[in-house]
């Protein structure tokens, strides 16, 4: 994945009157907005889960599970905290606008809603929500290599572990090590040293695939989390990406230089049931060790308390 | 009473959704009726309060005036004589809407 904002273009309706849903669609389409909409509460959530809206226009008023409660419990979940949530309201008393911002809503409207106020509040929550969406993911990308940085990949691998195992699907987490970096600084500079690393995190962006998350880990290291990737097609992928290394060619003074980069892969299907994010890094890190104990340029992989040499070996995972 | 109009009715971007919702009305004012005779109470609330956020949007401020007195009525547990008129009034007025002309 490459980091990038989102148009923040997807509004969610909560509503259960099919009425305001035909209503709001017809006032925010033509301001360039995708309105979706759901009647209760339950699959409100779900769908505000699912479909990652920009903005939320929430009725209080709603069959089973109130506007209220809605509210508090898309506040709870950590992937629809920061999505501004306009409440829908049928009535204008002071005590429910006030517990509804209170709940963590950034804004309401009365109903029936002035077209002209609704479209300028949507506007300016998507505003705000853009303007969050930029800064958090600034905080997320490395300043050198423009790669993810850990505190991102330690966040994605706690989600994608759990949809890993809710799904029952291998997540596979890869570490890269640049060999012998220490010594590339210590003689060429540190400047030098940092085109390296750029020339290394690009090489890893280019050779990953789409979908894989690509995080410079610390120092020289890098980390690659493959979503449903068994070990098998990450010991393809991690092959690719230690040869991008290999190839790369850095110009320094009047010399070429070439680095290399150790590999180690864990996957979570050869660990354990109950897996937590530290093990599995800490997997991923012993295969490393060993690749670098073998000396280095190479990929290992960590299998049931096993550490493989894959590299120059196909059969090494058996047939 | 005189006939009501949208006062959307020149939108071109409400035209469409205007004319779903006053043909809808009809049906809107059978199921009002029925709530009402079978004392359905709560039904009947749900009603008046989703008439009354959605008139005033689809360019009916009337509708939503009567809706608010007749939900306001319903929670407040005022007599039954008074629903019974707020109820009867907001027939009255949902009858009287005209579906507006689509080329």
């Amino acid at each position: 994945m490459n980091p990038q904002v989102p148009n923040p273009n997807r509004v969610l309706v909560i509503d259960d009157s099919e009425s305001i849903h035909k209503l709001v669609i017809a006032r925010l389409r033509p301001e360039g907005l995708e309105v979706i909409g759901e009647s209760d509460g339950e699959r409100g959530i779900e769908r505000a889960v699912a479909d990652q809206p920009d903005v939320i226009l929430l009725d209080i008023s709603l069959p089973n599970v109130d506007g209220f409660e809605v509210c508090r419990r898309l506040k709870e979940h950590a992937s629809t905290r920061n999505i501004p949530i306009i409440f829908l309201t049928g009535t204008a008393d002071t005590e429910s606008k006030v517990r509804g911002l209170d709940l963590g809503a950034v804004d309401y409207v009365t109903k029936p809603f002035d077209q002209v106020e609704l479209r300028a509040r949507v506007r300016a929550a998507l505003r705000t929500k853009r303007l969050q969406d930029i800064l958090e993911q600034q905080s997320f990308l490395d300043g050198l290599t423009g790669l993810w940085n850990r505190s991102y990949l330690d966040r994605r691998l706690e989600s994608e572990l759990n949809v890993a195992r809710r799904y029952g699907r291998p997540l596979t987490l890869v570490l890269a090590d640049v060999d012998h970096f220490k010594r590339v600084n210590d003689s060429l500079g540190h400047l030098f040293g940092d085109i390296v690393l750029q020339g290394i995190a690009e090489g890893l962006r280019a050779y990953a695939r789409r979908s894989d998350i690509v995080a410079r880990y610390g120092g020289e290291e890098f980390a690659i989390l493959l979503t449903d990737t068994n070990l098998r097609s990450a010991v393809h992928v991690s092959e690719r990406l230690r040869m991008s290394a290999e190839s790369r060619h850095f110009e320094a003074r009047s010399e070429i230089v070439s680095v290399t980069a150790s590999f180690g892969v864990a996957c979570s299907e050869e660990i354990g049931p109950v897996l937590t994010p530290e093990e599995l890094i800490r997997a991923a890190d012993v295969a490393l060790y060993a690749s670098k104990d073998a000396g280095r340029n190479c990929v290992h992989v960590y299998r049931n308390g096993e550490l493989l040499l894959t590299t120059g070996d196909p059969e090494a995972l058996g047939p | 009473m005189d006939p009501i109009r949208s006062t959307y009715e020149a939108d071109p971007d409400m035209l469409e959704i205007v004319c779903d919702f006053a043909r809808e009305l009809p049906a809107r004012v059978t199921k009002l009726e029925a709530l009402l005779t079978t004392r359905a109470f709560a039904e009947l609330q749900t009603l008046a309060h989703q008439l009354k956020g959605a008139g005033g949007g689809y360019g009916f401020p009337q509708i939503t005036e009567v809706a608010g007195r007749l939900e306001q009525a319903l929670k407040s547990g005022l007599p039954e004589p008074v629903i019974e008129d707020r109820a009867a009034e907001l027939c009255a007025i949902l009858r009287a809407v005209v579906v507006p002309e689509t080329r």
